[in-house]
Parts: C-alpha cells; sequence; structure tokens
C-alpha cells in the first residue's frame, strides 16, 4: 500500500519515510534539471530567491526536463544535478525524485537536513495522466530545461535513501 | 507527366512509411520483449524491482494505446538499412527517409532537443534549442549489405541515458574469452548501478577498430533477439545480474533482461575493440519497414 504525499511536505511527514516505502505525491512540485538547478543554487547564493516566487519549503524536485514528449526522470548522479542537492536541501527542499545511485556525500546532506531520494520509475506514458498543470518558473531561456513546477496527482514513486540508508542497503 | 507524378508519390510513401515506424519504434514494445517482462517479472522475488518491472511494462502498453512516447527522453535517430544486390539507394531515396524522420519526431512528438549555434555554442549550450521536434536530426546511416534481395529500413531511437554509460575501449583478451567476457560483465555491472532506467538489455559490439566496434553494437540492436540467447550472451546476463543491483537500482535479479552481442571480424592481434550500450528499459526502440516503394 503506497504512502500518500501532499505537498508542501512536513519535517515530521519526511521523519517517518523508510528505505523502501512505495509513496504517492500530490500536489505542486518543481521539475528541474543539468540547466535550471546550478541556476537555482546561483539564485540562493545570490539572495536573489527572496525576490521570486519559488518556495522551497518543504518542496519536491522531479529531476525531469518538461517537453512535449512528457516528462521522465534523468540521472540524478550527473554533476550538475548532483550538485545542487546540498544547497536545495538547507533551503527546505525535503523531497528528490529522479533515477540511479547518489553518493554517500549526497547521502549524507539529506540526513543532515532531513530530506529524502526517491527513485521514480521513467514511466512517461503514466505521468502524462497524471501531471494536470506545468508552467515555466524560471529561466525560459533554456526552453524544455526551464525550471517548472507541475501540479500533479499521485504520482509513483519508491523511497531510495532517507536517513542515511540506502535502498541497496536495505535490500542486502 | 506522369513519371513525374509516380515518382513524388513513391518518395511520399517513403516518408509516411518512415514517419509511421519511428512512432511505432518510440511506443511500443516487441512482442519478444514483453515476453522476456513477463518471465522477469514471474521470476523476481524482490518486491520492489517487481513493482518496477510491472510499472515499465504497464507503461509501454499505455503508451502503445495512446500511441504517445514511452520515455521523454525520444532519442536520436539512428537509420541501419539493408541492401540487397539488385537494390539502388538515391539520394532522393536518404532525403525520402531524413524528411519521414523529421516528420515522425514531430508527429510522436520528440522532445525538442537539437542545439543551435556554431561549434562551441553546440558544445556548451549556449546556442538555444531549436524548438522544433523534427530538427533532431538522425546520426549517419549505416549501410549493410545483404544476399536477400530486400531494402529494408531499420529506426532506432538512442536515449542520452545509455550514451552517458556506455563506452568504446580496447580489451587485452589473453587468447581467452572469458577475459572479453569477464571485462564485459565489469562494465555492465557498473552500467547498471549508475543509469537508473533499467532493466538493461546489453548490446555490445566487437570489432577491430572503434568504427567498426561501433556498427557492429548497432547491428547487434537491430538483429539481437529475447528470444534466442548465446551461451555466450547467457553468461554475460547471469554474470551482470548477480551484482543484485535490480530494476532501477531497487535490488534482485533482474538487473539485465538480455545481452545482445555482436562479434565481427577480428585482427591477428592481442586487442579486441569493445562497443557497449547498456540500453535502457525501453530500448532498443526498433522498428523495420521494407522500402517497398523503392527502385529497383
Amino acid at each position: 500500500m503506497a504512502i500518500d504525499i501532499q505537498t508542501p511536505i512536513s519535517d515530521e511527514v519526511i521523519a517517518a519515510l523508510r528505505v523502501g516505502d512505495m509513496v504517492t505525491i500530490t500536489g505542486y512540485i518543481y521539475a528541474g534539471r543539468d540547466r535550471a538547478l546550478p541556476k537555482l543554487v546561483r539564485m540562493i547564493e545570490d539572495g536573489e530567491i527572496e525576490n521570486s516566487d519559488i518556495q522551497l519549503q518543504g518542496s519536491v524536485v522531479f529531476h525531469t526536463a518538461v517537453s512535449p514528449a512528457g516528462v521522465g526522470p534523468t540521472s540524478s548522479n550527473k554533476v550538475e544535478i548532483e550538485s545542487s542537492f546540498r544547497t536545495l536541501s538547507k533551503e527546505g527542499v525535503k523531497l528528490y525524485l529522479g533515477k540511479g545511485e547518489i553518493s554517500e556525500i549526497t547521502i549524507a546532506f539529506l540526513e543532515e537536513n532531513n530530506a529524502v531520494y526517491a527513485v521514480i520509475p521513467p514511466v512517461t506514458a503514466l505521468l502524462r495522466s497524471k501531471t494536470l498543470e506545468q508552467k515555466v518558473v524560471a529561466f525560459p531561456e533554456e526552453g524544455i530545461e526551464a525550471l517548472h513546477v507541475l501540479k500533479v496527482l499521485k504520482i509513483p514513486a519508491i523511497i531510495a535513501v532517507a536517513h542515511g540508508l540506502t535502498i541497496r542497503e536495505d535490500n542486502n | 507527366m506522369r513519371p513525374i507524378t509516380e515518382a513524388a508519390n513513391r518518395q511520399r510513401k517513403i516518408i509516411q512509411d518512415v514517419r509511421d515506424a519511428l512512432v511505432r519504434a518510440s511506443t511500443t514494445f516487441s512482442k519478444d520483449k514483453i515476453v522476456a517482462y513477463q518471465q522477469a517479472i514471474t521470476a523476481e522475488k524482490n518486491q520492489h524491482a517487481r513493482w518496477a518491472l510491472e510499472i515499465i511494462l504497464e507503461n509501454a502498453l499505455v503508451a502503445e494505446k495512446n500511441q504517445g512516447p514511452m520515455c521523454d527522453d525520444t532519442g536520436i535517430p539512428h537509420l541501419f538499412l539493408e541492401i540487397g544486390p539488385k537494390r539502388t539507394v538515391s539520394g532522393e531515396l536518404l532525403y525520402a527517409i531524413q524528411e519521414g524522420i523529421a516528420e515522425g519526431l514531430r508527429f510522436l512528438p520528440g522532445r525538442p532537443m537539437a542545439i543551435m549555434g556554431h561549434d562551441k555554442q553546440r558544445l556548451d549550450q549556449t546556442g538555444g534549442l531549436d524548438p522544433d521536434p523534427g530538427a533532431v536530426a538522425p546520426a549517419p546511416f549505416l549501410i549493410k549489405q545483404v544476399d536477400e534481395d530486400v531494402l529494408r529500413l531499420h529506426i532506432l531511437m538512442e536515449g542520452g541515458g545509455p550514451a552517458i554509460r556506455g563506452k568504446v575501449y580496447r580489451v587485452f583478451h589473453q587468447h581467452d574469452v572469458c577475459t572479453v567476457r569477464d571485462e564485459i560483465v565489469r562494465w555492465g555491472t557498473e552500467a547498471v548501478e549508475q543509469l537508473g532506467c533499467t532493466p538493461c538489455t546489453l548490446t555490445i559490439g566487437i570489432g577491430r577498430s572503434h568504427y567498426e566496434a561501433a556498427a557492429m553494437m548497432m547491428e547487434a540492436q537491430v538483429f539481437g533477439s529475447y528470444a534466442v540467447q548465446s551461451e555466450l550472451e547467457v553468461s554475460i546476463t547471469e554474470g551482470v545480474n548477480a551484482s543484485r543491483v535490480g530494476p532501477l537500482g531497487l535490488g534482485g535479479g533482474s538487473s539485465v533482461l538480455a545481452t545482445f552481442l555482436k562479434v565481427g571480424p577480428q585482427r591477428a592481434s592481442g586487442v579486441r575493440i569493445v562497443c557497449f550500450r547498456p540500453c535502457c528499459c525501453f530500448e532498443p526502440r526498433l522498428e523495420s519497414i521494407l522500402l517497398e516503394a523503392s527502385e529497383h
């Protein structure tokens, strides 16, 4: 039975999640990848985030492009993406949706900031019916790699990293 | 005027056939791949892995039903042309195929991911994206002579994830096939850990140069079969599955569904050039068509 999670997500909800939990996520989530996330990190570091409409506290970041072809996870271990976890987690991002293994350092950042990483299957055809709205919120010049906000209904994922543990350790 | 009309009609039919084939490649699992998934679901004991396999298969069936992309990374078209001894290939035919590819990408729709600009801009992506999905240019044609009297086009849609995790590199074989196999298993184990979109189909070409090995790898994608696996292919699949990374990295024994291996001509040398691509859970995204309307 999947655990239903609504955004924004509280610290208590994250604290209760365990590796291997199957979840569904409903609400507004951010979507960005190689181009948008480093720019978002720079916005935070330059103190410009306060002047924007972006609300990262309790948020979800889905590592994906948003194109007419749909959405689907890209590898979260790409340098541009994985290097964004630390700053974004400090800023309040609670859940990352992506794919692939992430490093021990990133796992430690997540634990320090009570955030989790979930693997979302690359099911573009299914996600199409669960994405209710989408719009660009920053970096429109990046096209499909702009930072988007999506309104989603019960998109499926599985918690792969939580509280310093990974799903592979859990399986072993 | 009649010959001109006939030629135009022939050209138009090729464009439409290629367009429709690209859409099928991007939206439809082959029958033997569906069976491979069903067998993996039955054999898989890890519940997380089984969930992943089931949802990926469900996604493919929904994509086929709705004729929408299975994956948002709709891939770069790669074209493999088989030419029989009595067939001719004209510039017009190649143009029609490329036009069909562009139409297919617009119809699908493909992800508009063609980078614009000069060399430096295309490298650092500062030239911007072309909003036209049809602007994603196919890779150069690969042509193979065959004895059969056909002109057959195979369309492969190659995603970015497997390209990141694939490689072409030399293996010093030490006159033992196990040395080559063990190296491929090492590459495969590393790849399934990092790729994310698994279960993989490992596609491998072995040749005398980087170019030849890559061509053999493409041929393996075209002619590989989930239903018929050689002893060496099974050995590689089992070797990587022993890592128990599992689909989507969730654990379990089905990181790899199958291995498609094509061994080309080899040189008298201690080295083999191996091209390795860990195809993602949707790949090879392949459709093959006979270009019936082409000239004899």
